[in-house]
């Protein structure tokens, strides 16, 4: 047993490792910034996607705030879709939290899609911003806190570059087109994904909620999107996460199998059956609710999720989805001290 | 004519091809329809239409997911394009409503919203789509310029949703008469009460139940004044 004298770094890492961490740690695969931390620079919501400063900056301000464990970049989940030639709108006029999106697709059909895989990825879009804002809190934190990024998953990002309702369709009329597709996207994810590492990411998440159980069949995660994950992770050097969110009971096991160190589910997931089904060596990350309790819940409501999250087995308390950027300073705070508190490893 | 017997057997093709999203089939007992003189009409609602009520509760159950969805729509659609020309102009005209319907600014999960229009058109609104991430303004411009009797709001972000209390209130300030549905994952039916909307539903199906009361107490306000 690993006593609570580990830094943030330490705690992470070492649950990858096979350790047992007691306290276990409170971190994110996805974005965590919060108004907080933009406030004490006068920064608005849309500058920081676009400058590795201001995005480091932004990732570090919720370990140094708050004590969390890690710091994530990006926020946004345009990058992979504008380094292949999509458009994004930052919403730069903004002042409300408006999540950029992308505003011009490559195709609207599948069958019209040709996507071409930029030589130098590296130098792509805001690929280079985001390895610099990596490169810049390895610097700065990377002794103390884990250093985490993300890239989607393939049929994710497919749904990005094309029409949604075509890509889901041809799912089942054109199987082999879509394969195709996810082929050249499953390159691209392993390429970026590299490139994060070797930036100095400690830890990557592969985010694919598009395919949840909300919109496509366990059958059809198990034929069409489950392969592609299976080679994407392959591929990714540990630790890697395998990210999910929305109704994934009834993909959990398929979840657990695709070949990530550890799985993160959301609220959705009905955490303690899902132990039960993928046994008890098995990482399994979440299900804070990161709007509903962290958001709108008062520190009481903080404080009773992370008590029953460490009931129902997860390995670490980490929140469902990006943690949205509104979220009360006094709810931040008692997600810590509870976690502290009550975290005591499994 | 047709014998009742073989009236009820292309109905039932009709609806096992949108069940099972077999265009092929649907393509085919639609002309059979018209080639045996069977009612327009009478095939695209007791047969397309009603196959699609079999294709909501399975998605309801959890046995058709989102594609599945999509493709009887398409399925549908088929026959649609087939016996619509061939309805009966007295029918024709049976336009139930209009609609305008997208998914509000700073959004773009649009999965559902395109399920609550599907819905629509199934049940013979014209409906205006305006799509995702939609300016709060245009649903006022485009409701404004099409008269339509309901405007549809979809939010899934909890910070997107308060631009519909917004649009409810710049909707409502240019036409009063105008009925406003909104939902998506947050909205619950307290909030669309508290924000001035006229209707909330929790799925697709009940949609276009609720838009069914709102058009059938409009019709009634009409014709009292
Ligand atoms: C798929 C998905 C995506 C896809 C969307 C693709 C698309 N074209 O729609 C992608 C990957 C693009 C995406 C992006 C993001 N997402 Co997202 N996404 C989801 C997910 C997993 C499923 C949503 C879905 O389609 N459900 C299935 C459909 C069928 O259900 P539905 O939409 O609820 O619709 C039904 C009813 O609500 C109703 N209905 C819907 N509209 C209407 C309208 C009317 C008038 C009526 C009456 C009824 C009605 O009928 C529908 C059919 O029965 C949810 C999680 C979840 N499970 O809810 C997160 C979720 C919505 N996303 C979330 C987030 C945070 C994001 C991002 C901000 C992430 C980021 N870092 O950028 C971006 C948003 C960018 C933006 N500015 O919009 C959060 C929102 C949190 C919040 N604040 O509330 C969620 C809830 C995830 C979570 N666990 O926190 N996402």
């Amino acid at each position: 047993m690993v006593s609570g004298r580990l830094n943030s770094r330490e705690r992470v890492l070492g649950l990858f490792q096979g350790q047992e961490i007691d306290p276990i740690p409170v971190f994110s695969g996805m974005g965590n910034v919060t108004v907080h931390g933009l406030e004490e620079h006068g920064w608005r919501f849309p500058e920081i996607h676009l400058d590795g400063y201001k995005m480091a900056t932004a990732a570090a301000s919720t370990p140094r705030l708050f004590g969390f464990d890690c710091a994530v970049v990006p926020f946004d989940m345009g990058v992979e879709a504008e380094a292949l030639g999509c458009e994004v709108n930052y919403y730069a006029h903004h002042t409300d939290i408006l999540y950029p999106t992308i505003s011009g697709k490559l195709a609207d059909k599948v069958e019209d899609l040709n996507v071409r895989v930029p030589e130098d990825l590296g130098g792509a879009g805001r690929v280079p911003v985001v390895t610099e804002a990596i490169r810049l809190l390895k610097e700065d934190l990377g002794d103390e806190v884990a250093i985490g990024a993300w890239v989607l998953g393939p049929f994710t990002l497919g749904g990005q570059i094309v029409d949604l309702d075509d890509l889901l369709k041809m799912s089942f009329k054109k199987p082999d087109l879509v394969n195709s597709v996810l082929e050249d996207l499953d390159r691209v994810l392993v390429a970026l994904a590299g490139i994060y590492k070797e930036a100095g990411a400690d830890y990557l998440t592969v985010r694919e909620m598009g395919a949840t159980g909300d919109v496509i069949s366990p059958r059809l995660f198990g034929s069409l999107i489950r392969p592609h994950l299976e080679r994407v992770l392959a591929s990714i050097e540990s630790p890697k996460i395998l990210h999910i969110c929305g109704d994934t009971n009834a993909i959990v096991e398929q979840m657990a199998q695709c070949g990530a160190d550890a799985i993160s589910v959301d609220q959705k997931n009905e955490l303690a059956a899902s132990r039960a089904k993928i046994g008890p060596d098995a990482i399994i990350l979440g299900n804070l609710d990161p709007y509903g309790v962290l958001v709108e819940g008062r520190p009481e409501d903080v404080e009773r999720s992370v008590r029953e999250i460490i009931a129902s087995g997860a390995d670490a308390i980490w929140p469902g989805c990006d943690i949205w950027p509104t979220v009360p300073a006094e709810n931040m705070e008692m997600l810590m001290t509870a976690a502290r508190k009550f975290g005591g490893g499994r | 004519m047709v014998s009742e017997e073989r009236d009820s057997e292309i109905m039932a093709r009709l609806q096992k091809g949108v069940i099972e999203f077999d265009e092929d089939l649907v393509r085919e007992a639609s002309h059979e329809a018209l080639e045996e003189g069977v009612d327009a009409y009478h095939a695209i609602m007791d047969g397309l239409a009603a196959g699609m009520d079999v294709v909501g509760e399975l998605f309801s159950s959890k046995e058709y997911f989102v594609p599945e969805v999509l493709m009887c729509a398409d399925a549908l659609n088929v026959g649609s394009d087939i016996l619509r020309p061939h309805v009966v102009r007295g029918e024709k005209s049976r336009v139930v409503g209009e609609v305008v319907i997208g998914t509000v600014e700073g959004d773009v999960h649009d999965i559902g919203k395109n399920l609550v229009k599907m819905m629509f058109e199934i049940a013979g609104f014209t409906v205006h789509d305006l799509g995702r991430d939609v300016p709060l303004d245009q649903f006022v411009e485009e409701q404004t310029r099409t008269d339509s009797d309901i405007v549809c709001l979809s939010a899934m972000m909890t910070t997107t949703m308060l631009g519909m209390k917004t649009a409810i209130e710049k909707l409502k300030a240019k036409n009063p008469d105008v009925k406003i549905m909104i939902g998506g994952a947050p909205v619950s039916a307290e909030i669309a009460a508290k924000w001035g909307a006229d209707g909330y539903a929790p799925d697709a199906p009940n949609a276009l139940q609720e838009a069914l009361n709102m058009i059938k107490g409009l019709r009634e306000l009409e014709s009292q004044g």
